[in-house]
């Protein structure tokens, strides 16, 4: 018998997309605590973020035929998806107006639609190049740091971000692009 | 519009935080032009899902993986129908010998009741493993009380229950794919009929019109006949 612990990530999606449970349950034992954590992170809330975090899987179950196996990042795929999931959440609890969620808005809203060309990563190799991340996120300056958590934990849009901090949305806009600019130039420099 | 404008509007992308104007022209690039700069699309989606992993590790309660199955458990006919669908596709529809046909039915029956309720209301011993985390002292709706482990065998309930479920259906597939089901078998039947019988009986009704009129062309040249002879004497 394989040993699915050893299974890589693309492997597992493989067994998923066949329905195998048990595929899904090792993707859950291996993924459940990074999404969750990262589903708290935007939800602060307990019980919802772990409501969350079961919708979730409920997706990768249902909708497993959306998940690209040309490129099988898996790791992108499903951190996307639980921020989307968890983001959606929020906004919708904010009381922003929002279509009615329904399979055609999961897919296209909640489901991700990576670049045929994202590389595919294991979390095992994310998680050992956390020190990386760390100082790359440690180099951009304090402004910048909180407009990309605004927008991505925060789920806000420019105008929110804008009148939250009160200033132009061209600003919030040129923040956050030098922030996403230095963030990638720093990491490359670290790798 | 120049590679560094798309670029721009790629950072913002990814992070969801394109406005409404900004978005619709990222869009009509994205579609129109075949020099998207998918790479970079890619690199930066990528860069993005690797904020998070700077987070200090939080864990969800342990019972959470018990409710999830049981989410998936309720959601079991939608799958059903999603193998279904995908199994019509995969295996195109041949006929198939009445025989098989006839016997293999009651397998398919039996094969679909795996997820009803009696299954799940069933306590399902296994051999404990090590090191496998299963929360067996968890109720699951139509189960009793906990059942405590004993000796090496523990109860298998909430999600090993799903699962085990989950996995004969898996194996149940691969029966499947060799047991046509019921609709399965009837439409086999139809087009068996329609393709080779029906010929058949068109054939014979066919044959049968040429026969009448046949017929008819005798019994008028006998008459004629008849009635030349008649005349003659």
């Amino acid at each position: 018998m394989v040993d699915q612990q050893k299974l890589k990530d693309s492997e597992i999606m493989l067994k998923i997309a066949g329905y195998d449970s048990k595929a899904l349950e090792q993707l859950y034992d291996r993924y459940a605590p990074f999404l969750y954590t990262l589903i708290k992170k935007i939800i602060t809330d307990k019980d919802t973020a772990e409501e969350i975090l079961s919708e979730v899987f409920v997706i990768i179950w249902r909708q497993i035929d959306n998940f690209d196996f040309k490129t099988n990042n898996v790791y992108t795929w499903l951190i996307t998806l639980a921020r989307n999931k968890a983001v959606d959440v929020l906004n919708r609890k904010g009381g922003k107006l929002l279509p009615e969620y329904n399979d055609d808005y999961e897919r296209e809203y909640i489901i991700p639609k990576l670049s045929p060309e994202v590389k595919a990563i294991e979390l095992e190799e994310v998680l050992e190049h956390k020190g990386k991340m760390e100082k790359a996120l440690g180099s951009l300056t304090d402004a910048q740091k909180y407009v990309l958590e605004l927008s991505y934990y925060g789920g806000m849009d420019q105008e929110e971000i804008a009148n939250k901090l009160k200033i132009p949305t061209v600003t919030v806009k040129s923040k956050l692009q030098v922030a996403i600019g230095n963030l990638m130039q720093k990491l490359s420099e670290a790798e | 519009m120049d590679k560094k404008k798309v670029l721009e509007l790629i950072k913002l992308e990814v992070l969801s935080c394109l406005n409404e104007k900004d978005k619709e022209v990222y869009e009509d690039f994205k579609l129109s032009n075949d020099d998207f700069p998918w790479k970079e699309l890619g690199e930066y989606q990528h860069l993005v899902s690797l904020i998070p992993s700077i987070l200090e590790i939080k864990y969800p309660a342990n019972d959470l993986k018990d409710k999830t199955a049981l989410k998936l458990y309720n959601i079991r006919e939608e799958i059903k129908a999603k193998i279904e669908a995908k199994k019509a596709i995969e295996v195109p529809a041949e006929p198939v010998s009445e025989e098989i046909v006839l016997e293999e039915e009651p397998l398919v029956e039996e094969k679909s009741g795996f997820w009803g309720n009696n299954e799940s209301e069933e306590k399902v011993l296994v051999e404990a493993e090590e090191g496998i985390n299963i929360n067996s002292d968890k109720n699951v709706p139509g189960q009793g009380s906990p059942f405590k482990i004993k000796s090496n065998f523990k109860e298998k309930t909430g999600i090993d229950t799903f699962l085990q479920d989950s996995k004969t259906e898996t194996e149940s597939n691969t029966v499947l794919k060799t047991s046509p089901d019921k609709d399965l078998i009837e439409k086999t039947i139809r087009e068996y009929l329609k393709s080779h019988v029906i010929g058949e009986i068109e054939l014979l009704k066919k044959s049968i019109k040429t026969n009448k009129i046949l017929s008819m062309i005798f019994f008028i040249v006998s008459l004629i006949l008849i009635l030349a002879l008649y005349f003659l004497k």
